[in-house]
This record gives structure tokens, sequence and C-alpha cells, in this order.
């Protein structure tokens, strides 16, 4: 029984994930498309709860879903005279690049279908969070600082940028 | 136990890594290719953390967190880059930056 319900909740989440995408491929309206991309990343958390990584999907949903998307918004509010442009845009190289896409997606699928691989091994134990949080101050310190050091020249640097941009 | 096959994950990680793609190449505006530039970080994340469920280690979710800080940084500084863009062309849409002229 558990076995169905664990089927059923990777259905209806592949499907919360799947479905914005579509609807964003589609669309022209940039500020609907970044609201479809905020039910694809939940829906893309609620998958790593599918996978246990309970730390993996709270990062997600905080990064993403709350830190990027609004950093999108910003950007689209600021880059566009919404009154007088309007938010929609346009598609172009149609064929073409749908033929790459859906070439890449077949071989893709049939490289995998094809491999066969499956899950080996014991399943992670339940104090991962502990673990990763180890992890980063002993194997991965030198990482785990370089990181830090590249996000805050990152930050400075973009608010830099942006001053010297002055105000639109 | 769960009974999902890895496959599952990594045929919804190479639809996530197409479409990101194919949003890249078709739409004409910078934010959409910035959105679809996001969707293929996050079916590396994806693949990532499916293949460490059954880690021990967790390496695959260590280097997943390291590429959502990268992805952090890569947004900030496009979008700032996006603005000054903005500035000199007046515009976002990406057949319009057709010069290096300042």
């Amino acid at each position: 029984m558990e076995i169905a319900i664990s089927n059923i909740l990777f259905a209806f989440f592949s499907a919360m994930v799947v479905l914005p995408i579509i609807y964003m491929l589609i669309t022209s309206n940039i500020i609907r498309a970044a609201f479809a991309l905020v039910i694809s990343l939940l829906g893309l958390a609620a998958i790593y709860v599918l996978l246990n990584a309970e730390l993996m999907a709270v990062v997600q949903i905080l990064i993403y879903a709350g830190g990027i998307i609004v950093l999108l918004l910003f950007g689209i509010m600021l880059t566009r005279r919404i009154s007088e442009e309007g938010v929609t845009t346009e598609h172009r190289n149609l064929l073409l690049s749908g033929v790459i896409a859906c070439l890449l997606m077949g071989a893709l699928t049939w490289f995998i279908l094809e491999s066969g691989l499956q899950w080996t091994g014991d399943p992670v134990a339940i104090d991962q969070v502990e673990r990763v949080g180890i992890s980063f101050m002993t194997d991965y310190l030198l990482g785990f600082e370089l990181i830090a050091f590249i996000l805050l020249v990152a930050l400075v640097g973009a608010s830099y940028l942006a001053k010297r941009s002055g105000n639109i | 136990m769960s009974a999902i096959p890895l496959t599952y994950y990594l045929i919804l990680s190479a639809f996530l890594l197409c479409s990101g793609l194919l949003m890249v190449l078709i739409k004409k505006n910078a934010i959409f290719v910035l959105l679809g530039i996001e969707l293929m970080l996050n079916a590396a994340n994806l693949n990532l953390v499916a293949f460490s469920k059954f880690n021990p280690n967790l390496d695959g979710q260590i280097f997943a967190i390291f590429s959502v800080v990268v992805a952090a940084a890569e947004a900030a500084i496009a979008l700032a880059i996006l603005l000054n863009i903005y500035k000199s062309f007046n515009s976002s849409d990406l057949d319009d930056l057709n010069t290096m002229e300042y």
C-alpha cells in the first residue's frame, strides 16, 4: 500500500514540475512565466523530500522560490516600462530549436532507459542535516569557505554594477 | 521503502534540461533566458540528489548545495549586468544587442 502512495505522490509532484514548465514555454508574458517557475520549483522541492533529501528541499524553497524569484521579478520590473511596453515578448527560431531539444530529449531518454540503472546500497539514515554539517566543517572546509567568499564578492559586485547604472 | 525507479528521476531531470535549453533558444527576452538557465541548473541538482539517495557519504547533496549558491551568485550578477544593458540600449531584447559600442 505504501508503494502505491509513493507512486501517486511522485506522479502528482512530477506533474506539478512539468506542467508549469510547458506553460512557460508557450506563454509570452514574462511575469506569468516567473510565477509558473515558482510552482515548478516548489514541486521540485517536494521531489527532493521523496528522495529523502530534506535539507536540499529546504534550501530549494529558501533560495530558489524565495530569493532568486524575487530577484528575477525585480529584474523584470526594472527593465520594462510596464505601462508602455507591456511584459510580453516574442518567440523566434521555433522549428530548429524544437527539433534540437526534442532530439536531445529523445537521446537522453533512450540512454537512461537503456542503461537500466538501479538503486544500490542502503538508504541514507535520518540524521543527514548533522552529517552534512559535519562534512562541511571537515572534508569540504576549503570549498565551503571558497563558496562563501565567492557569494560575498558576487553580491558586492552586483550592487556596484547596479548602482553604476543609476536610476533608469 | 521507495519503489520508484531511479530512471524516473533521471527522465524528469532530462526534461528539465531540454525545456531549459528550448527556453534559452526560442525566447527573445533576456530574462526568459535567465529562467531557462535556472531550469538547467535545477536539472543538474536533481541528478546529484537522486544519485546520492543511497550514498551514506551525502556527497551529492553537498555538491548540489554548492551549485545552488553558485546559481544565486550568477542570478545576482546577471541581473545587474542586465540593468546596465537596459540603460545603454533601452531594451532587454537580445536581438537589439548587436553592437559593442557603449
